[in-house]
């Protein structure tokens, strides 16, 4: 019965089996599931479709969030590509726009894929699908690349808690990262080394990323930090395909990413008590927005267990 | 940690913005509302730490309030909660308590008023990722979390109670998951907790029921992914 304790394992069974990253994530699933392979790829197919509605939903917006931090930047991007002075291409360009668009799309309260949390929702749709959309992609590519993507994340799991309260923001935006690259390496026919590779560089990068939410809300620096990572897991992607390698096994990677994360002091894990959210403008908009304060009464009222 | 499914990494589709505080928010309110039972006349919905100094932000006030009318954690009509509860006739009040408490983090209590005038209290926490923990029920201490059917049994604390109920349920090929007694005091009542793989036909829920010094019964069906 396959089941992957580490991507080691992950990638002996690739080899062994002569499959792909996808391939044995899919019966992984049949087994752990008990679903049958045409359930679990329509279940994978409807993700995907979502993923794509929240970024055209996104895109064709300018609505600001209800807090104001947030909406608008998505679409500033895609009205920039037509610009002189823009100098990425196409693909590029969406992989920022569609990043940015899926979390501003959070903001209001839209419908999303957490993938693998709200938080970290920008990164995986963003690099798959502009791919998808610039480079005529068969969608059921994309669908691997996808599935891939998921087992990466599901082995991750196996040895952090994937929460910004948890482990920081590496263990959101970090891991979706690393799952983006990840996908993009199987959506382009790479080798299963070459999928963890690229996975392993991505993280490497977002090692010791902190959760610093202004006012507490996945907006600062949330949506700018999913409008990056998609660009940075094409590098990291592209870079595993030429052949790089890290140094660093993804085991290890991931070990040493759950350790930062056991010791990274409490005030830079999604409590809103370090980093960008207690710079100076980040506490003055805290002031003016925060939950109105109950009066003395109320709270003297209140029984509590 | 053990492996799971790949649509706990890949989803669940969600309205945002956040798992704890939105989706985590209908979900508490989803288990508050299948725990009353009846329709919800008014609804008081006191929030705690985090969930009382972020709730606008994070539309924890309008998951609550879409997820007491029912609906789910992907439903975009959770935007337009206030509006819907306002047509659909619920009478709601937040209030967030800013004080000192021994709450986990993202704490909810249910102040619930039923419309046949009963009234109902439930404590609720959101623990992340959008898993959720009710974790008590009027005076009682109870662990129902929303992700198998669970039966809610209150009954007299004597010999023989456990036996009566599973003794139905094993009649029906009904698997236990996990079964939890909680008692308030020795001879007096408890509660008693059980988590199936399958949900039981009415006509078993109905035979529980039925059974002598069996006091209440809820049965809750696990809520959507």
């Amino acid at each position: 019965m396959p089941n992957f304790n580490s991507f080691t394992e992950l990638l002996d069974y690739c080899e062994t089996q002569h499959c792909s990253v996808s391939e044995a994530a899919l019966r992984y699933e049949e087994a752990y599931s008990g679903k049958n392979r045409e359930e679990i790829l329509d279940g994978m197919r409807a993700i995907l479709q979502q993923m794509r509605d929240t970024i055209i939903s996104g895109i064709h917006s300018d609505e600001k969030s209800m807090s104001g931090l947030s909406g608008g930047d998505s679409q500033r991007i895609m009205a920039f590509m037509d610009n002189a002075q823009c100098f990425l291409s196409p693909i590029e360009m969406k992989m920022i726009a569609y990043g940015l668009a899926t979390l501003e799309e959070n903001s209001r309260m839209k419908r999303i894929v957490a993938c693998p949390t709200a938080g970290g929702s920008g990164s995986v749709p963003a690099a798959l699908i502009a791919v998808e959309h610039e480079k005529n992609v068969d969608p059921e590519q994309t669908l691997k690349g996808l599935i891939a993507a998921g087992v990466i994340g599901e082995i991750t799991a196996r040895r952090m808690f994937l929460s910004g309260s948890a482990a920081g923001c590496q263990a959101e935006v970090g891991v979706a990262s690393g799952m983006a690259a990840g996908g993009l390496v199987e959506m382009m026919g790479g080798h299963p080394k070459q999928v963890i590779e690229a996975a392993a560089i991505s993280m490497q990068n977002l090692m010791g990323l902190v959760c610093d939410p202004v006012a507490g809300l996945v907006e600062v620096p949330c949506v700018v930090r999913n409008g990056l990572s998609g660009v940075q897991a094409a590098a990291a992607a592209t870079m595993a395909l030429a052949g790089v390698q890290s140094f660093i096994p993804m085991d290890e990677v991931v070990e040493a990413m759950a350790a930062v994360g056991k010791m990274m002091h409490p005030s830079l894990k999604e409590t809103a008590e370090g980093g960008l959210a207690q710079t100076k403008t980040a506490k003055a908009f805290t002031e003016r927005f925060k939950a109105p304060k109950t009066v003395g009464e109320i709270v003297a009222e209140q029984k509590q267990e | 940690m053990s492996g799971g499914s790949l649509f706990d990494i890949v989803g669940p589709v969600m309205v945002g913005p956040s798992s704890s505080h939105t989706a985590g928010a209908v979900r508490l309110a989803n288990l508050a509302r299948l725990v009353a039972d009846q329709p919800i006349a008014e609804v008081e919905f006191v929030l705690y730490n985090s969930f009382a100094q972020t709730y606008q932000g994070h539309g924890t006030d309008r998951g609550l309030i879409a997820g007491i009318l029912g609906y789910g954690v992907n439903d975009e009509r959770i935007r337009d909660a206030f509006p819907l509860a306002d047509q659909q006739g619920l009478q709601y009040r937040i209030t967030p308590f800013m004080g000192a408490n021994n709450y986990p983090p993202n704490t909810v209590v249910f102040n619930l008023k039923l419309a046949d005038g009963q009234t109902c209290r439930v404590v609720g926490h959101s623990i992340g990722g959008g898993k959720v923990h009710i974790s008590k029920i009027d005076d009682h201490n109870v662990s129902l979390r929303g992700e198998l059917p669970t039966l809610l049994i209150f009954y007299k604390d004597q010999p023989g109670m456990i036996w009566q109920v599973t003794k139905i349920l094993a009649e029906r090929q009904i698997n236990i998951a996990t079964l939890t007694c909680n008692r308030n005091q020795r001879g007096v009542d408890a509660f008693m907790i059980i988590t199936l793989d399958s949900l039981p036909p009415a006509e078993a829920v109905e035979g529980i029921r039925h059974i002598a010094d069996i006091y209440t019964v809820r049965c809750i069906d696990k809520l959507p992914a």
